[in-house]
């Protein structure tokens, strides 16, 4: 009897043996690197993506997950944070900041240098669940104050040596904070950047320099950030976007948002969008005080763009493909079969929303974008709503519970 | 024309004795019995009236709270923002949840108050007060929450007989060889400083120790458990019958104190409910805040509400316990967790939502419930530090050229 009956019993059950780890059902998925934006299934196993189709069968799947009211996008790319770094105050801890924001991917923005990228990966890149990248500063001892104006600090070869250690985590360099006149740190960023054959992102202010600096100094390719701040000049006396900061885009030069705690201003941001010059990432330039008033995190930031009057597929692009190209990481930002499990599911909320800028100016809209769970590594690390998980009255008795 | 106008600034000086008025909200009080419509009025970082229909002209910045809850700044009890390695920073967590005072449970022992307090204490916007580990090292893993020989009673109180303004009392945690040793230590040194300690025993071990005999025959009045709803360290419902332990209830009229220290294992649905059906709930509410139940169990203060509201507790209740209960437990009360009038004006404003919502426990299984605690802006020190939805600023179409406005 005992053979015969187990034969029964296997096969009904080897036929349903779940071969997907995590079913993401009936999304809105919306992945602008393939060009995906409709109704369809995408399937992990293990921490990958196996499958993006419509209609996968859910009995094959050990978990399901019901999106059908939620956008599915590539996890969030965040190219501009500061993460914590041993001794820079303002920092913050990628993943109770990032994770709940959909950003899978957190690039620190100089917050080290040659000489301290490699404590600031033991310590922290290499124990984030968040994937850690970094543009290294061009100061050898990174962005701690007064040192950043030291030009002996500057060592282009040093740093190029140091991003050789590093390739694909160390994805560009940094200059910040550097007081004109003097072109001296923007030109040896982009030394190093030549050497290492990464990017450049430049924090740079040189007042009615600034063309000289996206018009040449800079190459195509390198980033400008904290675009929308009151210390670009990016907008005439009546508000018409200058001319030659669409010729710098022409050459190829980004410009990314870096929002910041004094970086983005609704009467900036909005004259620019409306005459069409959105920006090419969107990026948070997260720490400990932009983070607050502004609440400069990833989805609050999409938010605003949003509500300015970028579409949700804009917005999504400039958050996944466009910064996974800029930071030339193009396997990242997408929702390619075989890719890393990296995935934001989204909410788009309609109400009455107020979101505020770097100088505290408020812009009410109707509509707030709102992370509801994220997959980093074929693990899910945020529910918000409980998706993914089983509701405790059908988790069986008590003492079942280890 | 100079001194004229200087006039006119005066003249609105004085008509506007307040800087901030929160209008119209619903105020939660319980110190005073508060729980009815009332406006808040702040000056410098004091509160400085609750009254109801304050004028919007007597203050320099008038924020509508109409719909919302005004609470006294939450406090929790049990946080983790120094020494752990799981430990956070305040300002982005608490801050944000309408919490104003965390108290860090145990980070440093007392050979590393003093870098606690040079690298975080005296960094943060969030008031930080501390439970000072009995362990030496502080909550630093095994080799420094076992070492016995580290645990001393006489040097632990020296520091918090020199840090009185922080230290509001010990913790003892994650003990994990068999025996009193630690609890015992502990439990002197808060007898030489005359203060609470709080127990966080240690999950999954064999440790000798039973609760019965820690609850009532070594923890002191006024003493506090923490972890109330993880019955592996603490079995406050027996696993086969699903009853209240009677010693739960006998610790409890002796004074011993039961915490919730949600974080990312100590919170359990079944335990939790259990409990409540036979009506324990936790004195005082916490978070037991870290790098991972701040994820998916989302252990922040609002969230720990919802969830004793879920398990049949008023939100009035709730509040009690989130404000005046820790702040008597650490003995700060009423200077903390009241919206008393010359107090530091801390407050929290939330909004209650209506909706279904899933809260999660520590088996990563979810309950679901229809009112969810949301903060909506916050009030430290007299400074608008967290406001969700921009209630305290204009538009920006109508600032002008504005730069920061305050």
């Amino acid at each position: 009897m005992r053979p015969l009956l187990l034969l029964t019993l296997a096969t009904p059950m080897l036929a349903q043996q779940p071969i997907y780890d995590i079913l993401l059902r009936n999304g809105h998925v919306m992945d602008p690197a393939n060009r995906r934006n409709g109704r369809m299934d995408v399937a992990i196993i293990g921490n990958k993506i196996a499958r993006v189709a419509p209609d996968l069968p859910a009995a094959s799947a050990r978990v399901v997950v019901d999106a059908g009211q939620y956008y599915v996008t590539p996890g969030l790319i965040d190219i501009h944070t500061h993460i914590d770094a041993q001794g820079a105050w303002l920092n913050v801890n990628p993943d109770h900041n990032c994770l709940p924001s959909g950003v899978t991917t957190a690039a620190d923005a100089g917050s080290s240098g040659h000489k301290n990228f490699e404590n600031f990966k033991r310590r922290v890149i290499d124990r984030s669940q968040t994937r850690v990248l970094a543009f290294l500063n061009i100061v050898g001892a990174g962005m701690y104050g007064a040192v950043e104006q030291d030009v002996s600090e500057m060592d282009p070869e040093a740093a190029a040596r140091m991003i050789a250690k590093h390739p694909g985590v160390i994805i560009g360099i940094k200059t910040a904070h550097f007081k004109p006149p003097s072109w001296e740190a923007v030109d040896r960023a982009v030394k190093a950047g030549t050497l290492a054959n990464v990017p450049v992102m430049v924090d740079f202010h040189p007042g009615d320099k600034y063309p000289e600096l996206v018009l040449e100094h800079m190459r195509p390719g390198d980033i400008d950030t904290h675009f929308y701040g009151r210390l670009t000049p990016q907008l005439d006396a009546g508000k018409k976007m200058q001319p030659y900061v669409m010729a710098a885009r022409k050459r190829g030069v980004l410009f990314d948002v870096g929002h910041g705690s004094g970086s983005f201003w609704f009467r900036i941001a909005v004259p620019a969008i409306q005459q069409g010059f959105l920006p090419d990432t969107i990026s948070t330039d997260l720490h400990k005080n932009s983070i607050m008033l502004p609440r400069a995190n990833m989805i609050t930031t999409m938010s605003k763009f949003l509500n300015i009057g970028m579409t949700l597929e804009q917005v999504i692009a400039r958050s996944t493909a466009g910064p996974a190209k800029a930071i030339r990481r193009p396997e990242l930002g997408t929702l390619s079969e075989g890719a890393v499990a990296d995935i934001a599911v989204i909410a788009v909320e309609r109400g009455k929303f107020a979101y505020l800028d770097s100088g505290h100016g408020k812009l009410t809209g109707d509509r707030r974008l709102r992370c509801v769970l994220t997959v980093r590594n074929g693990r899910v690390v945020w529910d918000s709503e409980g998706l993914s998980l089983t509701d405790v009255s059908r988790a069986g008795p008590y003492s079942n519970f280890k | 024309m100079r001194p004229a106008a200087l006039l006119v600034v005066a003249a609105s000086l004085a008509a506007q004795p307040y800087d901030l008025l929160l209008k119209g909200g619903h105020v939660i009080d319980p110190a005073s019995g508060t729980d009815t419509i009332r406006d808040v009025a702040v000056t410098g970082n004091s509160i400085t009236r609750v009254a109801a229909d304050i004028p919007a002209a007597q203050a320099k910045k008038m924020v509508d709270v109409k719909g919302l809850y005004v609470t006294p700044g939450l406090i929790d009890l049990h946080a983790h923002v120094y020494g752990y390695s799981g430990s956070i920073f305040p300002d982005d967590t608490a801050l944000v949840a309408g919490t104003t005072t965390v108290v860090d449970a145990g980070g440093a022992g007392y050979r590393t108050f003093d870098d606690f307090k040079k690298t975080i204490i005296s960094r943060t916007l969030t008031r930080v007060l501390a439970l000072i580990n009995i362990a030496g090292g502080g909550m630093t893993g095994s080799a420094s929450e076992d070492n016995v020989a580290d645990m001393l009673p006489d040097k632990t109180a020296a520091v918090i007989k020199a840090n009185r303004a922080t230290i509001v009392g010990i913790k003892c945690a994650h003990f994990g060889k068999p025996g009193w040793d630690a609890i015992d230590r502990a439990i002197q040194a808060g007898r030489l400083a005359e203060v609470p300690v709080m127990i966080d025993d240690k999950i999954f071990t064999n440790t000798n120790r039973h609760s019965r005999e820690k609850l009532l025959d070594r923890m002191r009045p006024g003493d506090m458990h923490t972890h109330v709803f993880n019955d592996r360290q603490l079995e406050v419902i027996d696993r086969y019958s699903g009853k209240l332990q009677p010693w739960i209830m006998e610790a409890r009229r002796r004074g011993v104190l039961f915490d919730l220290g949600h974080g990312g294992g100590s919170f359990l649905w079944p335990v939790a409910s259990a409990a409540a059906r036979q009506g324990f709930y936790p004195d005082t509410i916490s978070t037991d805040l870290h790098s991972s139940s701040i994820l998916i169990p989302q252990s922040d203060m609002p969230n720990c509400i919802s969830k004793m509201m879920l398990l049949g507790m008023t939100l009035k209740d709730a509040i009690e316990r989130s404000t005046v209960a820790p702040a008597k437990a650490i003995s700060r009360y009423p200077e903390l967790g009241t919206l008393g009038e010359g107090k530091t004006a801390d407050i929290g404003v939330f909004a209650l939502r209506d909706g279904v919502f899933a809260y999660k426990d520590a088996w990563q299984k979810k309950m679901l419930g229809t009112k969810k605690l949301e903060c909506v802006l916050t009030i430290r020190n007299g400074r608008l530090v967290y406001d969700a939805e921009g209630r305290g600023f204009p538009e920006w179409t109508s600032a002008g050229d504005y730069t920061v406005i305050p």
